[in-house]
Order: structure tokens, then C-alpha cells, then sequence
């Protein structure tokens, strides 16, 4: 018994009654059966085809299943699908459900109800529109078998329906997943290991959910998002709290039971903390970047871009980011995630060795730079832009830029990316982000470093071989032709500079000593976890 | 006096109707896209403008801002533009957090402020009328947050005697509530514990030399007698006109308490729907505010007539 609850007991015996202490909310035995959970942002909403935020995702993986789901080496396992077979001309992929699958609701999960929800997914996601683009039909055979039929052979299809990346292809009931993708939904049931309690919802404060009795987990041993999902708690609640100092309090206070994000200043001291566990929260980490506009003076001009490359430190960023901290961060002189099958850094030199500012100098001069302003967008309401912000503004002034630093938010940068008018003119010459390394494992999750043009991800590059290298990469017949491509792709991407990656990074979780069963992911998975 | 509250409560109407056009104009010309927003981080620009359309930000001023208009005359705030939630039921999730801090702030507040004041004044000159006014520029000069952080290391981590955070709803019985409100007040009521102490003082120094008072002394009267009979009440209107106008600092300062104690009231709402561009949220919540506001600007003047008979409307 702890001190408070000590004095509450104390004080009971005079109040007891009307005045509620005798009868806490929970009893011992429920307290334990319920998890306490501090989400790295808010659940604003809850729909996770039209919402793709990565906290969305997260909480939808506990309402709603997928098909497939990767496991903890990125391959797609059979989830609420029995099997998948493929014809051998690679056009038709027949997939059969779990027999006795049910909905939050009661109902039967059928083949339709897959239909709906792949069509739904498919509108959004940037693997689903590529499927969507070449598709026969999707139909529902029977009540367990749906039919894809494609009018070209589509490898990948087995990682576009378990990846992790957002959004996931998630299945819902048809009548809910029939609502127009570009509008949300407003009933959440899912056929997932626990049902979203809405009427218990303060979105931006608290969401709950309660395991569902009937749902049927596989009998593999769980990893990440596939194999059996044995809830052992009845109950979690996430509690969101905007201060990073206030959950660490109430962590080590007992509170909560699981920070998914703590901030790096405040670990030490969370491992001080006899009653607190630390540790890497996803091994696949952060990329961080900055992009610069391709349609614009100065970064219109490859020199420039390369200018920017030439001079640029990761451990800069990455000390910006998580301080001292050498476990972690990595340099990253590519584009995709360090200890993934495809990571490579063919093409990354520039990247390397000691800055070179002669050199970046050099290049500037080359790329015909008059001192126009290069406008920086940087939000400031997210400590990871805010940090590599200041740390670009000073790096571009040493080299030579006139910079136009713009301190925003991260509503005005979402807006503020997407128009193309110059500089001057409501334009931008770069701003920050970062991208979850689970997204960028292979070039069908990983948006940013396409180089299309129009199509392509905010800064529009347009670099015909990085794209000749996606193509590539998407008719690859095996591993060995996939590393190829990438590295093409990397050096391409390198030399014409898509964007600038600024380092790889990683999180922490942190934990109450009771509980167990956490694993690193991409994502909090609660299957597994237990409290006592 | 009934005729002059109808009065101004229909006065409330044309001011209501200035706060809603300056703000939905605000919101509009603001820089920021909720479509952005919602669309991730990995949207294509194509998505972000799909989901403008479909939110009907594409639409003219004058459109939406008609539509909004009518819609709040029929008392639909609208729905809310993330969450998919309507406004008003978002509104009543959070009311009772806000309301119990800010009531158990003020009543903290004023029994503390003014007693301070009242001995400051009457023992004005000496160390205790120093440490009170100490007491008071440490009050104006502290930000809450950094009261917050400091009573949650002592009481909640060191002590252990109470939560660091969260909400405990009224229903749930009276201590749970006030346990998880105590820090949250004590932090929020600093500062105007501070404004009311220095205006009671001030005003205290004032009525103790005015020549009744004297009188009063002469006759024999007793020390607490003159103080808080004699003398607060005279010194009541400027005291109660600063608690009214202090309720500005109260709005403002739940924001920040509310953030840091982790406590789901109105204050956080209006943050995360200022950050999301959540307009129609900001747009509902900032007609509250002001809407009582205004309320309780007329709560004081009403209060006005029973400390000063003199005043009549």
C-alpha cells in the first residue's frame, strides 16, 4: 500500500460513503486488468483509411485486422487469411478467409465485407492505387474466398496487404467500409482482438478499449502483426497527455503503465527509477529529412542541392535531436532503413567523411546562386523539425545562402508544402519532417523518395532514373534483382538529391516494472502484454 | 433591476455576433490547412486537396460563413472536423473539468487574496506586509506551468500525496474530485491570488484612512470588526470588479494547466483545435468563452448593488 492510498483509507474511516473514498473505481484485481497507456500523440479520429496518422494506425490495430501482417523479419503472414494463392500467369490471387471470424457487432466476417474494405483502401493508399490501376475485378467468390484479378502480374501484393505502413489495409464491415474514402467514418467496428468504446472517447484526453470475447487468434506464436493475438488485459485506456514531463511524472508515480514516446531528456531519469524499464521502442527508427523544392531558385539547380550534401553533418542533426545519446542515432548516407534487406549506401559518398564547406562553396558558385532567399520553413510545435530546423538555417548561411527563416507551425507547413508559386510569392525553398523507418523498407511504402515529377511527394523532384530503378525494383523476380534496383535507385537519388536524409534516429518506450511482455516495433503491440 | 439584466443579456446578442464575425474571419484569412492535417504526413497534394473538397473548404467566405451562421441559430455548433464528433458533445465532455478548476481556483483564490490583502493593509509598513506583497510580485512573475511542475515534483513524486494528473469527475465522490484538482488550482490561482491580494490591499489603505474609519477606532470598535466589517466592504466594488476582470486570466491560464496536469478540459480542447485548424471546435469554443464572459461581467455589476447601495441601474 503506497502512502496515498495509505492516508485515503485513513481518511475513509471518517468519510466513508457519501464522500466516495471507500469505494474506489477499482478494486485491486481490475486495476491489474487494466493498462494504462500513453499514446505519442492524440486520437483525434478513428478512421484509419482516412486518417493516416501514425497514432491512428496504431489504435486501429487493435479494433481492426488485416488480411496479412508482417512479422518481425517484414514478412507478410497470413492473418485473418487462411492462404493466398496466385495463378501462374501472376494474374489472379485468390485468398481464402478463417472460417468463424467475427465483427465487433456479432456479425459473420464474409468475402463482401473484404471487397468493401480493399476497395475503400485502395482509393488511399499509394500500394492499393497501384493495384487499383491494374485491376480486373475484385470479387467476392463465395463467403470465405475473394477473387483479385489484374490485368499485370503484381509481385508485391502479399506486402500491400500486411504491411504496417499507413494506411493499412484494414477490413470492416461493408456497410461501413461502402463510406467514401475521402470521408470518415463514424461507427468503429472491427473483427480485431478489442473493441473501441466510444461512448468513453474525449478524444484529445482518453480512449478506451475492451478485449472482445469472441475474437479467434491464430495459433502461431504472435510477431509484430501476425500470429496470435492473445490479449491478457481486459481493459486499456489511452490517456494522451501533451506534456512530456507530466507523463514522465505520472510513470514513475504509477499512473500509467507504458509511455510509448518518452523524450530523450527525460530518460535518465525514468532509469533512475527502480519501478521503470527503458528501452528501444521501434528497431526500425526514424529517418529524418529535409526536402527542398525542386520547381525553385535555387534548388531548381542539382549544384545547389549537392552544395547543401557536401557541407551537411548528420551528427549535427542527430545530436540535435537526441543529444548525447550515441545509442541512438546512425549516419545515414542513403535513403532507406539501416538493417533492412535493401539498405544500401551505393551512391552516398557525399555523404561521408569529413564535411567539405570548400567543396559546397564550390558548388554554389556553380549552380549560378545570385543570393535569392531560401525560404526555411520550419514548424516549431514539433520538437523533431523545430531541432533540424535550426540546425539547416545555420548550415545553409555558412555555406553562403541568404536564408528566410520561417518558424510556423505544422498546420501552416502541411499547407504551406503543397503550393508550387515561387519564392516570394506564398512558395518555400525547403522544410523538415521525418519519416518512420518501417516506411521506408522499399520504394512501395516509401513516398518520399519517388522522383515523378507532379506525382512525387512534396519538392517535386523529377529524376527519370530513380524512377527507371522503381520500376525495376517492382518487377524484381527475387532479392538478389531487388538489391540491385535499390542501389541504383539510392545512387541515382543521391547524385540528383531527391531529398536530404539527415540521419537515422531512434525512440524509447518506457514501462512500469509490472509490466510485461512488451516487444520492440513499429508500433506499441498490446497482444502478449501483461500486468501485475 | 430585473429590467436592467434582461437588458443586458440581450445586450450579449450584438456583442455574441461581433465575436462570431471576428473570429470566423480570423480563422479564415489564419494561415494552415486541416486538410493537410488530416491527409499525414504521407499524402500526395492530390489527396490534400480531395479531402478539402470534401470538408467544403473550397467553398467561398461568404458560403461557409452564412452556413456556419445559420447553423449556430439553430443551435448546431457543427461537427467536428477531426474527430467527426459534434461540437456541442465535445464541448460537454470537457465543461465540468474547466468549470471545477476555475470555481475551486476562484473560491481558493479570494480566500486567500483577500484576507492577505486586508492584513497587508493593516499592518502595512512591517515584514508582513512585505512578505504579502513578496508573495505577490513572485505570483505575477512565476508562469503557472512552472508553479505546476515544481508542486507535482514536492507533492505528487516526493510526498506522494497526490496525482500528478488526470481528472476525476464530481460524481465519482467529493475527495477523488478535489484530489485531483488541489495542485492544478493552487498553480492556476498564483497569479490571481497575487492580482486580488495587491487590489484588495491597495484599496484597503485607501478606505482605513478615510475618516469613518477613524470615527470608528474612537468609539471603541474592534480591530476585526473595523477590518471586515467596516472597511472590506466599503473596499468591496474595486475588489469584485478585479475578480471579474481576473476571469480573463483564469480562461488563459486553464490552458496552460490544463496541459500540464494532464487534465481534459476545455482549455487543451481549444489548443489541439487551434494546432489541427480544427475551425468549427475553435470557432464553438471561443463563442463559449466569450459568451461567459460576458455573463459573468454582469454577474459583477449585479453584485455591485449589494456592496453599494448607492448604485443603482
Amino acid at each position: 500500500m503506497d502512502r496515498r492510498t495509505f492516508i485515503k483509507v485513513g481518511a475513509g474511516l471518517g468519510f466513508a460513503g457519501h464522500l466516495g473514498l471507500s469505494a474506489p473505481a477499482y478494486s485491486q484485481g481490475a486495476a491489474a486488468r487494466t493498462l494504462k497507456f500513453v499514446p505519442q500523440a492524440n486520437l483525434a479520429n478513428f478512421d484509419p483509411i482516412w486518417g493516416t496518422q501514425y497514432v491512428v494506425r496504431n489504435a486501429a490495430a487493435l479494433v481492426w485486422d488485416t488480411l496479412f501482417g508482417f512479422d518481425e523479419h517484414l514478412v507478410s503472414k497470413p492473418q485473418m487469411a487462411e492462404g493466398a494463392s496466385v495463378s501462374a500467369d501472376g494474374l489472379t490471387w485468390t485468398i481464402k478467409l478463417r472460417a468463424g471470424l467475427k465483427f465487433h457487432d456479432g456479425s459473420t466476417v464474409h468475402a463482401k465485407d473484404v471487397v468493401a474494405s480493399l476497395t475503400r483502401w485502395s482509393a488511399r493508399d499509394s500500394m492499393g492505387q497501384m493495384i487499383k490501376a491494374i485491376q480486373q475485378e475484385l470479387v467476392a467468390v463465395d463467403d470465405l474466398t475473394v477473387r483479385w484479378v489484374l490485368k499485370r502480374p503484381y509481385p508485391k501484393m502479399l506486402m500491400a496487404l500486411g504491411k504496417n505502413s499507413t494506411p493499412m489495409a484494414f477490413i470492416m464491415p461493408e456497410r461501413i467500409a461502402k463510406t467514401d474514402p475521402f470521408k470518415q467514418i463514424d461507427e468503429y467496428i472491427g473483427s480485431g482482438p478489442m473493441r473501441f468504446v466510444k461512448d468513453e472517447w474525449v478524444p484529445g484526453a482518453k480512449a478506451v478499449f475492451a478485449k472482445f470475447a469472441d475474437y479467434k487468434p491464430r495459433s502461431e506464436p504472435s510477431s509484430w502483426l501476425s500470429g496470435g493475438k492473445h490479449i491478457m488485459v481486459d481493459r486499456i485506456e489511452w490517456i494522451v497527455m501533451p506534456d512530456p514531463a507530466t507523463a514522465s511524472a505520472a510513470l514513475q508515480n504509477g499512473e500509467v503503465d507504458w509511455w510509448e514516446n518518452p523524450i530523450t531528456d527525460l530518460v535518465p531519469q525514468l532509469r533512475r527509477n527502480r519501478n521503470v524499464r527503458v528501452d528501444i521502442a521501434d528497431p526500425l527508427g526514424n529517418i529524418g529529412t529535409f526536402r527542398m523544392n525542386h520547381l525553385t531558385t535555387p534548388f531548381n539547380s542539382v549544384k545547389a542541392r549537392q552544395a547543401v550534401l557536401a557541407a551537411l553533418s548528420q551528427e549535427d542533426y542527430m545530436r540535435a535531436l537526441v543529444g548525447d545519446d550515441n545509442a541512438l542515432w546512425k549516419p545515414l548516407p542513403g535513403f532507406f532503413t539501416p538493417g533492412t534487406p535493401l539498405y544500401t549506401e551505393e551512391g552516398g559518398d557525399l555523404l561521408k567523411g569529413p564535411r567539405n564547406m570548400d567543396l559546397a562553396k564550390r558548388l554554389l558558385a556553380e549552380s549560378g546562386y545570385a543570393g535569392t532567399p531560401v525560404t526555411c520553413v520550419v514548424a516549431q510545435d514539433q520538437p523533431i523539425t523545430k531541432a533540424q530546423g535550426d540546425v539547416t538555417a545555420d548550415l545553409l548561411k555558412r555555406i553562403g545562402f541568404n536564408v528566410d527563416y520561417v518558424a510556423t507551425d505544422w498546420g501552416t507547413t502541411g499547407q504551406r508544402r503543397a503550393m508550387k508559386n515561387p519564392v516570394g510569392q506564398g512558395g518555400w525553398s525547403m522544410f523538415h519532417s521525418w519519416h518512420a523507418g518501417a516506411d521506408c523498407i522499399n520504394p512501395a511504402v516509401y513516398i518520399a523518395c519517388r522522383a515523378n515529377g507532379d506525382a512525387a511527394w512534396f519538392g517535386w523532384p523529377n529524376i527519370p532514373t530513380v524512377e527507371a530503378a522503381v520500376t525495376e525494383w517492382f518487377e524484381a523476380p527475387n532479392l538478389d534483382a531487388e538489391k540491385t534496383a535499390i542501389r541504383n535507385l539510392n545512387r541515382a537519388g543521391m547524385e540528383n538529391v531527391t531529398y536530404a536524409p539527415t540521419g537515422f534516429f531512434l525512440q524509447y518506450q518506457a514501462w512500469r516494472a509490472n509490466i510485461s511482455g512488451v516487444v520492440k516495433g513499429p508500433l506499441p503491440f498490446f497482444w502478449g502484454v501483461s500486468k501485475t | 433591476m430585473f429590467a436592467y439584466i434582461i437588458r443586458r443579456v440581450l445586450a450579449t446578442i450584438p456583442v455574441m455576433a461581433v465575436v462570431a464575425l471576428f473570429v470566423f474571419s480570423l480563422l479564415y484569412i489564419a494561415p494552415g490547412d486541416p486538410a493537410a492535417v488530416i491527409a499525414g504526413d504521407q499524402a500526395t497534394p492530390a489527396d490534400v486537396e480531395r479531402i478539402r473538397e470534401s470538408l467544403g473548404l473550397d467553398r467561398p467566405y461568404l458560403v461557409r460563413f452564412g452556413e456556419w451562421v445559420w447553423n449556430i441559430l439553430n443551435g448546431d455548433m457543427g461537427v467536428s472536423i477531426f474527430t467527426n464528433l459534434p461540437v456541442t458533445t465535445m464541448i460537454k465532455q470537457r465543461i465540468e473539468p474547466t468549470l471545477s478548476l476555475m470555481v475551486l481556483t476562484l473560491i481558493l483564490a479570494v480566500s486567500i487574496a483577500v484576507p492577505m490583502g486586508v492584513v497587508a493593509a493593516w499592518k502595512h509598513g512591517t515584514w508582513i506586509d512585505r512578505c504579502v506583497m513578496g508573495f505577490a510580485v513572485l505570483g505575477f512573475s512565476v508562469p503557472v506551468f512552472v508553479v505546476g511542475y515544481v508542486l507535482a515534483y514536492i507533492f505528487a513524486l516526493e510526498l506522494d500525496w497526490l496525482p500528478v494528473q488526470g481528472y476525476t469527475a464530481f460524481k465519482e465522490g467529493f475527495f477523488p474530485w478535489l484530489e485531483n484538482l488541489v495542485l492544478p488550482a493552487i498553480a492556476l490561482g498564483g497569479v490571481y491570488i497575487a492580482l486580488i491580494a495587491r487590489i484588495t490591499r491597495a484599496t484597503m489603505l485607501e478606505v482605513l484612512q478615510q475618516d469613518y474609519i477613524r470615527t470608528a477606532r474612537a468609539k471603541g470598535v474592534g480591530q476585526r470588526s473595523i477590518l471586515f466589517l467596516h472597511a472590506l466592504k466599503n473596499a468591496a466594488v474595486p475588489i469584485v470588479t478585479v475578480i471579474g476582470i481576473g476571469m480573463a486570466l483564469l480562461i488563459g491560464g486553464a490552458v496552460v494547466t490544463e496541459s500540464v496536469f494532464a487534465i481534459p478540459g476545455l482549455g487543451r480542447l481549444t489548443v489541439d483545435a487551434i494546432l489541427r485548424r480544427d475551425y468549427p471546435v475553435i470557432q464553438g469554443v471561443v463563442l463559449l468563452f466569450s459568451f461567459v464572459y460576458v455573463l459573468v461581467n454582469l454577474l459583477i455589476d449585479v453584485l455591485y448593488t449589494l456592496f453599494d447601495p448607492r448604485i443603482r441601474y
